[in-house]
């Protein structure tokens, strides 16, 4: 969690990652922020996040983004 | 049949006693199914094969992606232990391209039809021209090709479902009647909102009460809906039609007070007909999505298209700009500028970040453009609009710069409102490629607009326009009227205007109803004399 906390800061430092529970529908993370979030994370994690992974649920908070990323490593 | 007609009203109240009356509580979504069928075959029934076309193909294509997607999950599940990892990665490629076959193949079918029948006239023309000019003698057959009632919108509604179907987001609708219903409920058939399944289906199929509050609720929304389509945009229009005859003789003035009297009729006439939509949908228990934010509040181009048709917007971003974005041809664009000396730079790296998405919006934005219309002008639509996008992007650390250097201010009043103007000036100058005939005069707007405004040969250009001066003063009013409460939703959201009408005084809230029935009455363009128009959208 924490690494992924990390990369999230470096994508945009004023935003308190640890509690946020609305990254998407509170408008924190635009659509372009999510395409780089997703190059980032495919970078750091070796994965492959495809267009049907970027809907809201897997975005709004750091722990539903381990949680997609832990997927995809299981898969 | 015109959503703002009395036979719509008539068949409305019609179809309300048959759905609430009904007595097989399961099946009254068929009640609405017969209605959407009954209102799309009255717009012209030889048109129903089109639609028709698209329910079977989309359903049946549906059921073969998710029984394929169920046979390849059996068949990894039987094989769980004896094959290896790269065995299953192999089968799991192999057969997501067979379900992608039969994805593509009804994409290309339904698109393939609604480009045909949007664009065949401006291709063939524009072949015919170009030929003409070299004196070739091949010229392209002319179709008199007719748009089927709001094709582009159920076809993207329906292949949003058959892609959702196969992402494995939702699971294929077993029933073919009840998929027709979602396909072609009639409220939302003319000009959208396009939705997505997973929110409107169910609650199409899901039997539905009378219920007094959400009726009135209901009715409410269609009154305001009604008020702005009538009184507001259906005025507004006489003169921009007057003024579409003669467009390249207007100066400087007339074509700044033309594009204001144009932003306020295409946002009048469109967020009037969703109001009825949703308005209607309610009454029979059905929450469709909105789809407008007050868009002229927006602060940005990017936040007017969250805000401004915002389901089209949803569409194109969950079905197109995502899958380019993040598709791994986009994605080595970053990569490749990264290996370059460019790259190694602070602005490279930025650029290596961006583009891929600019360049992905960018090709959204002209898709978006094309969907306007079948005319070269929605090209310059397309550009206009992705270019902003894509330098407001590129240029991002600049304009970060320039707010750290104005800090704490950033948020105030004067700042706020100088990002509203600043965005509703650009979405002004967008409109140039809706009012103007073709690109040509689109771009000549341009020139025209530096040039010296002459107040006199305005206002003697703008009376000739066919409305007399109180008529203005009831766009003015309407208009007024139109800001107030979009003030009132961007500050308290958009369901409260009713719910505070309801904790008022039985007087004070009927008598506000009346006078909106009254002067929606008395000073909506009904009259033959005007000659009632059509929804802007319905051509889509």
């Amino acid at each position: 969690m924490n690494e992924l906390i990390e990369l999230l800061k470096d994508l945009k430092p004023d935003v308190d990652f640890e509690t946020e529970t609305a990254l998407v529908t509170g408008g924190i993370l635009d659509s372009f922020d999510i395409v780089n979030l997703v190059t980032e994370l495919n970078n750091f994690y070796d994965i492959e996040i495809t267009a049907s992974d970027l809907v809201f649920e897997n975005f709004d908070s750091a722990a539903a983004i381990l949680a997609l990323v832990e997927r995809l490593q299981d898969e | 049949m015109a959503y703002t007609s009395l036979n719509f009203f008539f068949f409305v109240a019609v179809t309300m006693l048959f759905y609430f009356l009904f007595p097989w509580k399961q099946l009254k979504w068929t009640v609405l199914l017969a209605a959407s069928y009954f209102f799309y075959l009255l717009a012209g029934y030889r048109f129903a094969v089109y639609i028709l076309f698209t329910t079977c193909t989309t359903f049946f294509a549906a059921h073969r992606i998710e029984k394929l997607a169920a046979q390849a999950k059996q068949s990894l599940a039987e094989h769980k232990t004896d094959w290896t990892r790269e065995q299953k990665k192999l089968f799991k490629e192999q057969e997501n391209r067979r379900r992608r076959r039969v994805l593509c193949l009804v994409l290309v079918l339904n698109f393939g039809i609604l480009v045909f029948l949007k664009y065949y006239s401006l291709f063939a023309g524009s072949l015919n021209s170009l030929l003409g000019r070299y004196a070739i003698s091949f010229s392209a057959p002319v179709l008199n090709l007719l748009l089927p009632l709001g094709i582009s919108f159920y076809t993207f509604q329906s292949m949003g479902y058959l892609i959702d179907v196969y992402w494995g987001k939702i699971s294929a609708q077993k029933n073919i009647a009840k998929f027709a219903l979602f396909v072609s409920f009639f409220p939302q058939i003319v000009q959208g909102p396009i939705s997505i399944y997973d929110q409107l289906a169910n609650q199409l199929y899901e039997p539905h009460d009378f219920d007094f509050t959400r009726f009135k609720h209901g009715a409410e929304l269609m009154l305001w809906g009604i008020f702005k389509k009538l009184v507001i945009a259906d005025r507004a229009v006489i003169a921009l039609n007057i003024a579409l005859e003669d467009y390249s003789a207007w100066n400087s003035a007339t074509l700044v007070f033309l594009l204001l009297l144009y932003a306020v009729q295409i946002y009048a006439d469109f967020s009037g007909g969703i109001d009825i939509s949703r308005g209607v949908a309610q009454i029979f228990g059905i929450t469709m999505v909105d789809n407008f934010r007050q868009p002229y509040f927006s602060l940005s181009v990017s936040e007017f298209w969250q805000r401004w048709h915002i389901t089209l917007g949803a569409w194109f971003k969950r079905y197109l700009f995502y899958p380019l974005a993040v598709s791994k041809s986009f994605l080595s664009i970053g990569k490749s500028i990264r290996k370059t000396k460019i790259g190694a730079t602070k602005a490279g790296q930025h650029v290596a970040k961006v583009l891929p998405t600019s360049l992905a919006s960018f090709a959204v934005f002209l898709l978006v453009g094309a969907w306007h219309g079948a005319n070269w002008k929605y090209l310059g639509f397309g550009i206009w609009y992705g270019g902003i996008m894509m330098l407001s992007s590129l240029m991002a650390p600049v304009y970060t710069m320039m707010r750290e250097n104005i800090k704490g201010s950033v948020k105030s009043f004067g700042f706020t409102l100088f990002q509203i103007l600043r965005t509703f000036f650009i979405v002004l100058l967008g409109y140039i490629f809706d009012l103007a005939p073709n690109l040509t005069q689109s771009l000549d707007t341009f020139r025209r607009l530096l040039t010296r405004p002459s107040i006199s040969t305005a206002r003697l250009q703008i009376s000739s326009m066919g409305l007399e001066a109180r008529h203005y003063v009831i766009i003015l009013f309407g208009s007024t009227v139109m800001l107030l409460i979009d003030l009132y939703h961007e500050r308290y959201g958009s369901n409260t205007i009713r719910n505070a009408l309801d904790t008022k005084p039985f007087f004070i809230r009927y008598s506000l109803i009346l006078g909106c029935i009254l002067v929606t009455l008395y000073y909506g363009v009904w009259g033959p004399s005007f000659g009632a128009s059509a929804f802007v959208y319905m051509q889509f």
